[in-house]
């Protein structure tokens, strides 16, 4: 497959003129220091950061993006179906499934890993028919880091940095305000075909170049190798440092809602108010470390402290999805849980205290 | 690649055949399904009533090629209230079923006890139905069931009438008379076990109940010798889709939706958060 050598305004040119006619989402500004994947319109301003100059502080930070671009494919107040009431009294349901076709352009390695692990949990088992008509028809564009985003990221110590698999593209800085350009997958190369842009002579050179340049360490790092981390949180059930990490904690969901690799749902049912013979079931983002969220209808918590949660949290993310889906960390090191937290309640924190416990790495 | 089912978060709307009220807030509901189910003794149905919500209810009629569903619905929220007046002609909204269940083979030629708490009577009869219906594959049956007081049993003239056939013997208990007749025992569950003529090595025990109930009939099971591979326990949680991704009913890393919600204790003995 071609590769392409890109000057960086050009190819964001291309993603507005491919917004005109797609749907192509990509971090834009919403505040100051905020940043959200929003669909790209005629007067969006798209931006990428640059190779050259690492002082200049980015012009977006990845990781900044809240929500992650996985909720692109599982949005909030999603849509299951609709229901409406015939003549005779009857009931009439019909889900309603979207399969349109969408790009998310600018998705960094740590999202473009939680995309990869929630593909496998949502097609595990009984698979997700949302998420996957979703994601069935998303092209993704990758976009490599070589700064970490802030002092919260700890993204190589997760084993994300590297992570190429489920982009269609993949773009890496240049000098020169240049971006190579490369096809992942066919559907990345004739997304590529028609944009006319220059091929790339030395491809092995490019990649070499935006490698050197890499920050390293890059983030946060573990002292212990991440497969020891996953080791540890396994074996420290009974620790104090739930306790430690769970005093100041208002069991907000918060982290929940921020994870890209948080999927868990509540449903709600609606009436249409004008017409209340006809309504509709819509599945909401839920969070863990809310009180009521293992609760049954006895009124038995099956965790009832804010430690229990944040252990669940913490497990879930290093132990349990681990377990089942690949040995994979679910926890990809993009700090947004540490980031968006009120009361700066780290999971690498966490990580690290349970690490010191148990007497490894120090 | 597994194939992908567009409708298995969307119920189908089911005809109500029979409602009964059992007690003061259960209700009966025999539905006559478009076609069979084929569930398993031990899965559950998500049941809505669309405009209001859904829940999880386990399926209490044995299995086989029917097209009869019977559920047993306790009113324990906004869903549950509603489903209290809904009348024979009425629809109910059922996806499922889901869950592992029982394995009717691993009950062959074995003795089988069951200790039932409350509404985990229900369950269970999608279990005892089978057992009773072919006698001679199966030993000897017998059934504690225990609830609070006499209004509140469940399945009372049934279980008389499982009494009646060959090798099953009944003991229905109540916590409390409270002072309305009563032709059983007064007790908790774990009471009868102790005195119970059984073989540890020829006898499977089932348990449903409410949390608390578990610990105390393991005790007393584990006290008759009885192996925990022995013993399958039916657990409750939250759930919102049956289908292993929505995370309330997690227990660990299982997921009691479709890893459970019957599992052999000795599968989830280790597992802290099983029967805390």
């Amino acid at each position: 497959m071609a590769v392409y050598l890109v000057e960086r305004s050009v190819f964001l040119e291309w993603i507005g003129m491919l917004a005109r006619h797609e749907r192509v989402y990509f971090p834009q500004p919403v505040s100051e220091s905020s940043f959200r994947f929003n669909r790209v319109g005629s007067r969006s301003l798209l931006a990428l950061e640059d190779f050259d100059d690492s002082s200049r502080v980015k012009p977006f930070r990845a990781s900044a993006c809240v929500p992650p671009p996985v909720r692109s494919l599982a949005p909030d107040n999603e849509l299951l179906f609709t229901f409406r009431r015939d003549k005779a009294g009857d009931c009439l349901l019909a889900p309603v499934l979207d399969n349109s076709r969408r790009i998310l352009a600018g998705v960094r390695p740590c999202d473009l890993k939680a995309i990869a692990l929630m593909d496998r949990f949502q097609r595990a088992g009984i698979p997700d028919p949302y998420y996957l008509a979703r994601r069935d028809h998303t092209l993704i564009i990758g976009h490599d880091c070589l700064q970490p985003c802030d002092e919260y990221c700890f993204c190589e110590a997760a084993g994300s940095l590297a992570w190429r698999e489920g982009a269609d593209i993949f773009l890496t800085p240049q000098p020169q305000a240049r971006l190579l350009v490369e096809p992942l997958t066919d559907q990345g190369a004739v997304l590529l075909a028609d944009a006319g842009f220059p091929i790339c002579e030395d491809v092995k050179g490019c990649r070499a170049r935006a490698a050197a340049r890499r920050a390293t360490p890059f983030g946060r790092r573990f002292a212990a190798p991440l497969a020891q981390v996953m080791q540890v949180v396994a074996g420290s059930w009974d620790s104090a440092v739930w306790e430690q990490h769970a005093d100041r904690c208002f069991s907000c969901g918060t982290c929940n809602l921020v994870c890209p690799t948080c999927s868990c749902f509540d449903v709600r049912d609606d009436f249409n108010v004008e017409d209340p013979g006809s309504g509709r079931r819509t599945r909401r983002r839920d969070a863990c470390m809310l009180e009521d969220f293992a609760e049954v209808a006895g009124g038995h918590n099956f965790r009832k402290s804010t430690a229990a949660r944040q252990r669940h949290r913490v497990m879930r993310k290093f132990v349990y999805l681990p377990d089942r889906f690949g040995g994979t960390a679910f926890c990809v090191g993009c700090g947004r849980c540490r980031r968006q937290c009120t009361v700066a309640i780290d999971i690498f924190d966490i990580a690290t205290d349970l690490l010191a416990g148990a007497g490894e790495g120090t | 690649m597994k194939p992908i089912n567009p409708h298995v978060l969307t119920p189908t709307m089911v005809r109500i055949k029979e409602a009964a009220d059992m007690t003061g807030h259960e209700r009966f509901f025999r539905l006559r399904l478009p076609r069979p189910l084929g569930h398993r003794p031990g899965q559950f149905v998500m049941v809505s009533v669309p405009g209001i919500g859904e829940a999880p209810i386990s399926i209490c009629c044995g299995p086989g090629d029917h097209d009869r569903l019977e559920l047993l619905v306790r009113s324990a929220g906004s869903l549950t209230m509603v489903l209290q007046r809904l009348e024979t002609g009425d629809q109910m909204g059922i996806r499922g079923p889901f869950g592992t269940g029982f394995d009717l083979a691993d009950f062959e030629g074995r003795d089988v006890l069951f200790v039932a708490g409350g509404l985990g009577l229900a369950p269970l009869r999608s279990l005892i139905e089978p057992l009773i219906l072919d006698r001679q594959r199966f030993g000897r049956i017998t059934i504690i069931s225990g609830c609070r007081t006499p209004a509140e049993e469940l399945f009372g003239r049934e279980m008389r009438t499982w009494a009646r056939a060959p090798g099953i013997r009944v003991i229905r208990l109540v916590n409390d008379t409270a002072h309305l007749p009563w032709d059983g025992e007064v007790g908790l569950v774990t009471a009868p076990i102790a005195g119970l003529d059984m073989d540890p090595a020829a006898t499977l025990a089932v348990l449903c109940g409410p949390p608390v109930m578990y610990k105390f009939v393991i005790m007393e099971l584990a006290a008759r010798g009885l192996a925990h591979d022995r013993i399958f326990i039916d657990l409750e949680r939250r759930m919102r889709c049956g289908i292993g991704k929505c995370g309330h009913c997690q227990i660990n890393h299982l997921t009691c939706c479709q890893d459970g919600p019957v599992f052999r204790l000795s599968s989830v003995e280790s597992l802290p958060e099983a029967l805390a």
